[in-house]
């Protein structure tokens, strides 16, 4: 940007300080702040306190003889210890779903939001339809959905019927309670958070440098390497943040088609410790770290994909 | 491939639905020459260009480059290459890496030091680290030049890529990109709906108006001798007047214009019998006041009375209105100084016979729309 602004000092400067511009006057009011105003208190209210209340929480330790979900505020570190040494399982398996559950989205969404943005491009009607088809799914609740997919996924339903009959599934495997339909589940709930913004950068590609990609001896496929893909890549990457984010956290779509054992997440582990255990040290301490790696994983991703302009 | 070929079309039709963009197009552009194709918006000749460089299907006709055909072969193997009006420019990359492009498709040797070079011709050696939204228009416009003559291409195909620079860039554009031309030997198809643009750069310019090429020639030719009325018009400024052939013998014609025997040479004429449109170009005519007689060899229309002046600085520009026949203009170089008829003056205007040109008087109906378009 400050190359840019020098290019267009130069002209100005070049002209001999004849016209010297005056420097945008700064706004002597301060509305600015009250603009703002609600925006943080907001934010403060419904934020900042609670994440304090978590960090402290984090820390508390249980009373001596106290009873079931008493604690009281210390500087207990070792939870973090305690609550990593116990769940470290859920906590990788975590990431690993959603890692998967993103690679699928990206997957499955980007050719989508390619036929909408530039195959039915000067279709507005279609472009539409297609779109509504997309964010359709929102109409009706999230927890509904996912419930339906268990019935989609049953043991009597057709796909695990079907399945059998192909023999892609051993007589007498099934579907719910394993991994692959968490990460079905997954993938499906996230996949409009994928094929929105990559249908964004997608519709905002200027179809006259596909063809100057075609004019310059690059084959379709060359094309689409070398010009589409990186020029739909801020859309990518914030596809891949906003289905990876919510599908690290999520303990839906792993309580209603996992089980208990192999398939469970840390929003399930956090939510027992909550609301069933009582055990909120454990819990806070197991949030705080969910955070902290969600910040430094997308931090990484973010410098790494070249496109701080994103946060 | 330097100059290897030249472009040929063969009854090339476009329709799109219902609407025929070319039709029916038979074009020779000869190997090494700067063709210009000008018409105004909606004449089909960017869709001649992009057929040329695969980017739409003709719906009839060949298409042959280097004299092979090409009619059905994918853009990216066309020995073409294209200077898009919007630049066309990838944002993402360099305008080294921009320039390089299609060397590295190719898998061209030493593809730093073309680059390099190709940026020197166009001036902006300094310029290759840089991203194209970084430069100026008229910079970008020569990254755009440089991607394309850097592949040395059969072919170079300039759609229209001066319109979006101010009138003073441009010129000195046109004058870079001749010099270019003549310097790295290639053939340019260049389109444009600037008359003056055509003029000044090309060899052959065709002159295009709904789908069909109106004429063919160079640029002085068209100019001396249009045969059509759009030409006449497209091309510079005519002043047209209706009149019927009265008269042929020893190569000259006699054509009757509101009661004034006019003559024209027979080489000059369209149509030799029945209704004609008698044309002169405005800087051929001179006024006669009062008092002046006309020289020998001389067509002489009027009395009329002047309109109009307007000074333009070289020259001064005069509507005359001739009763019958109606308004000629008259541009008077500024020899002497400024405008020296008022306004109101009775006048007479005469010509040399040579200059004077026939055209088929039934062309009268069509050819002088869309000139407003095309302004």
């Amino acid at each position: 940007m400050s190359l840019l602004a020098g290019l267009g000092a130069g002209p100005a400067g070049a002209a001999g300080g004849a016209a010297v511009v005056p420097a945008p006057r700064r706004p002597t009011s301060r509305a600015w702040l009250w603009l703002l105003l609600p925006g943080l208190v907001y934010l403060l209210l419904l934020f900042v306190v609670p994440v304090v209340a978590l960090l402290a929480t984090s820390l508390y330790a249980p009373v001596p003889g106290g009873e079931l979900g008493q604690y009281a505020p210390a500087l207990r570190v070792a939870n973090y210890a305690d609550a990593l040494a116990a769940f470290w399982p859920q906590l990788t398996r975590s990431f690993g779903f959603a890692l998967l559950a993103t690679l699928a989205a990206l997957l499955i969404g980007y050719p989508m939001a390619y036929v909408i943005a530039v195959r039915a491009r000067g279709r507005p009607l279609l472009q539409g339809l297609l779109l509504v088809l997309v964010v359709a799914p929102f109409f009706t609740s999230f927890i509904l959905r996912t419930i339906a997919w268990r019935q989609i996924l049953a043991d009597d339903a057709f796909v695990v019927q079907a399945l059998q009959l192909l023999h892609l599934l051993p007589e007498g495997g099934r579907l719910t309670a394993t991994p692959v339909a968490v990460v079905s589940g997954l993938t499906y709930n996230f996949l409009p958070f994928m094929v929105l913004p990559i249908y964004a950068s997608l519709e905002r590609l200027d179809p006259r440098l596909v063809e100057a990609g075609a004019d310059l001896y690059a084959s379709p496929a060359t094309t689409f390497r070398t010009v589409t893909l990186p020029l739909s890549l801020p859309g990518v990457v914030a596809g891949t943040l906003l289905v990876f984010i919510p599908a690290s956290g999520d303990y839906v779509n792993s309580s209603l088609l996992g089980n208990s054992t192999n398939t469970s997440m840390v929003g399930q582990v956090i939510d027992a410790r909550f609301f069933r255990v009582l055990d909120y040290p454990t819990a806070a301490s197991l949030s705080v770290v969910l955070m902290l790696v969600i910040l430094v994983l997308v931090g990484a991703y973010v410098r790494r994909a070249g496109t701080e302009d994103l946060l | 491939m330097a100059g290897a070929g030249a472009l040929e079309l063969t009854g090339v039709t476009k329709r799109f639905g219902p609407f025929t963009a070319v039709d029916a197009l038979d074009l020779v552009v000869p190997s090494g020459s700067f063709f210009a194709l000008l018409g105004p918006s909606g004449c089909g000749k960017t869709t001649t260009l992009r057929m040329v460089a695969g980017l739409e299907h003709p719906t009839a006709g060949t298409i042959a480059i280097g004299g092979s055909d090409v009619t059905g072969t994918r853009p990216h193997r066309r020995p073409v290459n294209t200077v898009f009006q919007s630049y066309a420019l990838f944002p993402h990359l360099s305008v080294a890496e921009n320039v390089g492009f299609g060397l590295r498709r190719t898998r061209t040797p030493e593809v730093e030091r073309r680059v390099r070079e190709a940026l020197e011709l166009v001036e902006l050696g300094h310029a290759g680290d840089q991203r194209p939204a970084q430069l100026s228009g008229g910079q970008q416009q020569r990254v755009a030049l440089a991607r394309a003559v850097v592949n040395r291409p059969a072919v170079l195909l300039l759609d229209e890529p001066l319109g979006a620079l101010d009138l003073k860039l441009r010129r000195q554009m046109q004058i870079e990109l001749r010099h270019i031309q003549t310097e790295v030997g290639l053939t340019f198809v260049h389109v444009t709906h600037d008359q003056e643009e055509a003029m000044t750069m090309a060899d052959t310019v065709a002159v295009m108006n709904r789908g069909r090429i109106e004429q063919m020639g160079p640029p002085a030719e068209l100019y001396e001798h249009p045969r059509t009325v759009f030409v006449a018009n497209f091309l510079g400024q005519s002043n047209l007047a209706p009149g019927v052939v009265v008269e042929e013998g020893g190569g000259t014609l006699g054509v009757d214009v509101a009661g004034h025997r006019v003559l024209v040479p027979a080489a000059r004429a369209v149509a030799a019998r029945g209704t004609v449109l008698v044309g002169v170009r405005p800087e051929k005519v001179r006024i006669l006041v009062a008092g002046q007689e006309p020289g020998p060899g001389e067509n002489v229309l009027g009395p009329g009375r002047v309109t109009d002046v307007s000074f333009a600085g070289v020259s001064t520009q005069y509507q005359v209105e001739l009763p019958g026949i109606g308004t000629f203009g008259v541009f008077a170089q500024n020899l002497l100084g400024g405008a020296t008829v008022p306004l109101g003056a009775p006048v007479r205007l005469a010509w040399a016979a040579a200059h004077t040109f026939a055209l088929d008087g039934r062309d009268a109906a069509e050819g002088t729309t869309d000139l407003d378009e095309a302004s």
